[in-house]
């Protein structure tokens, strides 16, 4: 009996010292629900990568700085399996059952998609570096931001960059993967394309789960496109190109709208990656920066050094999102644990937000979308990524045509 | 013995009719609505798989048929969702009965691969056929927007009383001529051929009976989700967790698919955010040893127990 | 003309590949009338074994084979002599649930330890082909064709003219006989999983420098091996050519024809009329039931 109530005390007294120590410790929770196993496993972990760098970072300085005070960062990730149900389930989770105080986005059109419903129901304001589609904006909701463009406009880079191209190519071809992204790329596609009097002679999109690359672009081989424009997330352009190089088909330039920023892209393929083009929104050579991660060229080489990789646009595009939103926090001077008032004021201040960064301007549109982001070509060189159009921000001209596979 | 049960269950059910308003949080609101969703789904394969013995792997594509029936009717002709929910009802059992007919002359193996390569069919055909054939209809990869539905409560609800349809239509199953004649089939099915029964016929009624409510649920969660695209609803994971969580409770029971859903589902939650991985591994150790030791899942060792 | 007979032999040595991983999976099914849906996790790790040791040591991808070979050898040997040979005796529907929850196991273990990076091997001569009067022909496709048909008379040979082959036979027809007649048939299967197992791994292996590899990749790949040995025959280890030969023939000119999407709906419908129609398979040697 004496030995149960001692116990009883010593318990009483961990839970008070513990709850003492937590309340001292006022931090902001930051939750998302992210593909970290599943289709898109790949691609989430690249976001969670891009949270946890600009965590580690404010959290190096003491934290988020409000008033005078530091608050730490703490970041709670959820694996929604690549599924769009279990994102909108977590994400409702993360708000009403673990009350964090604010909400990020993870990967992927779908997934975003269906979290970002459950938090424009809640009021909480939803940031997204990885996830584009047309669809997101069109909803009327005011709780949704996103740092990247639009899917159809992201794409817009590696149409234009024809605009400088010697001789000017005629005739494209546009092949994509089934699902929403690449679809809506592959539209992107066509519209510039027919902005840039270029010809489009096949149009096809394909199951993801295609397996066998090679008898669908021998069609295209066969009609001749002087370009080859692909809806594509990762694992679609590694095949891709494999496909290209087994059945001979060169085209006078390749493009893709994801996949090769990603450095597996360049290590797994090595030599058959020269050439190709790819969308992105941001390189680093570009002359942005902040306060927070320093130039774009510091972000790149901050990054290798944590990761062993250099970072791809969307990771890069996430970390400026977390940003962001850091930024309206501090100018409006929120403290944790953050209400629902303050959320709301938070929205508010987001769409006023007209901020630079390392990632360049983010200013969000009252639909959501970052309205100043110019869309960049890049063009894998040398086993480098280096950004090719515009001229403006170009580190190199453009290596046209491709070099056919049996001359390489 | 059976009055105490009856009084539990009671219970439980005003327990549950009641729980939206006691102040849970709205996650636990919706959790328990998906618990109940699953217990449908499953107590559906469970009345083919578990009664004829034969185990089907294609059930997710009435509940895709379901969704974009639904989605189709919300979406573009503004119909009413009961209203749309039914007919998805009706139109999966209406598809049911001419994929009834041939595959179910299939034994074992051959049965679960052709009800699997007609899920397969169906998602690859509702993806292409806008593109193949020129129209826009079914919309392909960029998914269907139904319009936004009421809060979780409803859906709580609307689950609910699915789930008790489901494990009613079950319970009257079992005790229902149509319930021996199943069991004579899953037993030997030969031997019930010859003494008369017409085994395709009762085959049939239950695969469309399955068919039916699996269209009803793909519907409900088509206008909960509010959008749906092929990849997602005819996702053969929907599927294999249908099987899994039969095959923990108690395939061929009236409660092992509410045993297996419900656990399964609350092993993920406990699991899932701590051990992303480890979840689909534990999962698989816990199939193994289910099969390995316990083979007639959790309600049909204990019934086994009782009984002895 | 030309694109035709280029879509034609595309859809040939796709249906080489089809075989090569698919006759494993017809061996296991008609000896032992177990289907394994762990299948494609065998397809998976040979691809893994051949791609670690290609990087890790730069040897050739070819020159892992025997590697690839040994140790899924003894995997599925393993496998089937302590896990699946329990349920042996029971239900199909109990080996169905076995072999997808130890499918669980090895696809989320390797996603655990490997990441869901997408893989391939790539050497100074990948995606070499040969052009023979504008037809061209990729020289991994084709060593894989070639693979599946060694693999097919290879398990011919050793099946019919083999002791063990003809124990496996005499197990596969009637165990309580083979028993009777002195077979250590617990052996026998465990030798039988392990050589379907071993055979699968190489075509992984092979795979690996021209497809995608990653840890979640075996569930399209033991979806597709089902495809393919039902329309050639369950258990009819010839079947597997003639399975794959048709669905890579199919899907081919499908996609270069109409388009790629229909491929894959054709595929499934073509498998569902052949399980209505003619379920022991194209040639009707398959065993039904």
């Amino acid at each position: 009996m004496q030995k149960l109530c001692l116990g009883v005390m010593i318990a009483c007294l961990v839970i008070f010292l513990a709850s003492g120590i937590s309340l001292a410790q006022q931090k902001f929770r930051i939750g998302y629900a992210d593909p970290l196993t599943g289709t898109f496993g790949r691609d989430g972990n690249l976001v969670r990568d891009a949270y946890n760098f600009w965590g580690d970072l404010v959290n190096a300085k003491g934290g988020i700085e409000v008033k005078g005070k530091k608050y730490p960062v703490e970041l709670i990730v959820i694996d929604d399996k690549s599924i769009a149900a279990e994102n909108a389930k977590f994400t409702e989770k993360l708000i009403t059952e673990d009350k964090v105080d604010l909400i990020l986005g993870g990967f992927g059109s779908d997934s975003v998609f269906a979290g970002s419903a459950v938090a424009e129901k809640y009021k909480y304001p939803l940031i997204s570096g990885a996830a584009s589609s047309n669809k997101l904006f069109e909803r009327g909701f005011r709780y949704y931001f996103s740092t990247l463009g639009k899917a159809t406009e992201e794409v817009r880079g590696c149409v234009d960059i024809v605009q400088i191209l010697s001789p000017k190519p005629k005739s494209g071809a546009i092949i994509g993967s089934d699902i929403l992204f690449t679809a809506l790329a592959c539209e992107g596609y066509k519209k510039y394309a027919a902005q840039n009097g270029i010809e489009i002679i096949h149009s096809e999109l394909f199951p993801i789960t295609l397996q066998d690359y090679n008898s669908m672009l021998l069609k295209v081989k066969q009609k001749n496109p002087d370009i080859l424009f692909v809806g594509s997330h990762l694992m679609v352009a590694m095949k891709t190109i494999k496909a290209m190089k087994e059945i001979d088909f060169s085209p006078k330039m390749v493009t893709f709208s994801y996949g090769p920023t990603v450095p597996d892209f360049v290590k797994s393929l090595v030599k058959d990656a020269e050439y190709v083009v790819a969308a992105s929104e941001w390189a680093p050579n570009l002359p942005y920066k902040d306060p927070l991660f320093g130039t774009a060229r510091q972000f790149n080489e901050n990054y290798f050094k944590k990761y062993q990789r250099y970072p791809d646009y969307v990771e890069a595009a996430s970390a400026a999102g977390a940003y962001a939103m850091q930024v309206a926090i501090e100018k409006l001077g929120i403290t944790p644990p953050v209400k629902e008032e303050d959320r709301v004021r938070l929205m508010e201040e987001l769409h006023k937000q007209n901020l630079m960064t390392f990632y360049g301007v983010v200013k969000f549109g009252p639909d959501g979308a970052n309205e100043a982001h110019p869309p960049v070509a890049v063009q894998i060189q040398n086993g480098k990524l280096l950004n090719v159009f515009p001229r403006e921000a170009a580190e190199a001209a453009p290596w046209y045509p491709m070099k056919p596979w049996k001359e390489r | 013995m059976k009055r105490r049960w009856s009084i539990l269950l009671t219970a439980i059910i005003i327990v549950l009719l009641i729980a939206p308003y006691s102040g849970i949080s709205g996650y636990m609101v919706r959790f328990l609505a998906i618990i109940f969703l699953w217990i449908g789904k499953t107590g559906c394969w469970n009345i083919v798989a578990g009664y004829t013995g034969y185990i089907d792997f294609g059930p997710v594509a009435y509940f895709g048929i379901g969704s974009y029936v639904t989605g189709l009717l919300m979406a573009k002709a503004h119909i009413p969702f009961l209203f749309s929910i039914l007919l998805s009802g009706a139109i999966s059992a209406l598809i049911a009965f001419p994929i009834a007919l041939p595959t179910l002359r299939l034994r074992g193996a051959y049965f679960g691969i052709a009800t699997l390569a007609f899920a397969e069919a169906m998602k690859q055909i509702i993806l292409e056929f806008d593109q193949t054939v020129g129209v826009r209809f079914f919309e392909g990869p960029h998914g269907i927007t139904l319009p936004i539905g009421p809060g979780n409560v409803s859906f709580y609800y609307v689950g609910f009383v699915i789930m008790i349809a489901v494990i009613g239509i079950t319970y009257w199953t079992e005790g229902s001529k149509f319930g021996y004649a199943l069991r004579a089939i899953r037993e030997a099915e030969q031997a019930a051929e010859l003494s008369g029964v017409n085994t395709l016929r009762e085959k049939t009624k239950a695969y469309v009976i399955s068919a039916f409510f699996l269209g009803i649920i793909g519907g409900v969660e088509a206008y909960w989700l509010t959008y749906i695209t092929p990849h997602m609803v005819f996702d053969v994971l929907i599927t294999i967790q249908m099987v899994v969580m039969a095959l923990l409770g108690g395939i061929g029971t009236l409660l092992g698919p509410a045993i297996g859903a419900s656990f399964l589902t609350i092993i993920y939650e406990l699991l899932h955010r701590d051990f992303p991985y480890t979840y689909a591994i534990i999962v698989g150790f816990i199939v193994v040893i289910v099969v390995l030791l316990m083979p007639r899942g959790i309600v049909g060792t204990l019934e086994a127990k009782l009984r002895a | 003309m030309l694109l035709f007979l280029q879509s034609l032999l595309n859809g040939i040595l796709l249906g080489g590949i089809y075989a090569a991983y698919s006759a494993g999976f017809s061996l296991i099914f008609g000896v032992m009338g177990v289907i394994n849906i762990f299948h494609g996790e065998m397809v998976m790790l040979g691809a893994f074994i051949t791609y670690w040791i290609f990087i890790l040591f730069h040897i050739d991808p070819f020159l892992t084979i025997p590697f690839s070979i040994i140790s899924l050898f003894i995997f599925g040997y393993l496998i089937q002599r302590f896990v699946i040979n329990r349920v042996i005796e029971a239900p199909p529907m109990i080996s169905y649930i076995l072999t997808f929850g130890i499918h669980l196991i090895i696809a989320y273990t390797a996603l655990w330890i490997w990441t869901a990076d997408f893989r391939t091997v790539t050497t100074s001569y990948s995606g070499f082909n040969a052009n023979i009067s504008g037809i061209i022909i990729p020289y991994a496709r084709l060593a894989t064709f070639g693979l599946a048909i060694i693999v097919v008379a290879g398990l011919y040979i050793l099946l019919y003219k083999s002791d063990v082959g003809r124990a496996i036979q005499a197990t596969a027809q009637d165990k309580e006989v083979a028993r009777l007649m002195g077979v250590n048939v617990k052996q026998i299967y465990a030798i039988t999983f392990g050589i379907g197992a071993a055979i699968t791994a190489i075509a992984g292996s092979l795979i690996s420098t021209y497809f995608i590899i990653f840890p979640q990749m075996g569930l399209s790949y033991t979806i597709m091996a089902f495809c393919v040995v039902v329309l050639g025959g369950m258990g009819y280890i010839p079947g597997a050519l003639w399975g794959g030969l048709i669905l890579g023939v199919v899907q081919s000119l499908t996609a270069t024809y109409i388009n790629a999407g229909l491929s894959g709906a054709i595929t499934f419908i073509l498998l569902f009329v052949m399980l209505v129609v003619r379920p022991s398979g194209i040639v009707g040697k398959g065993i039904v039931g």
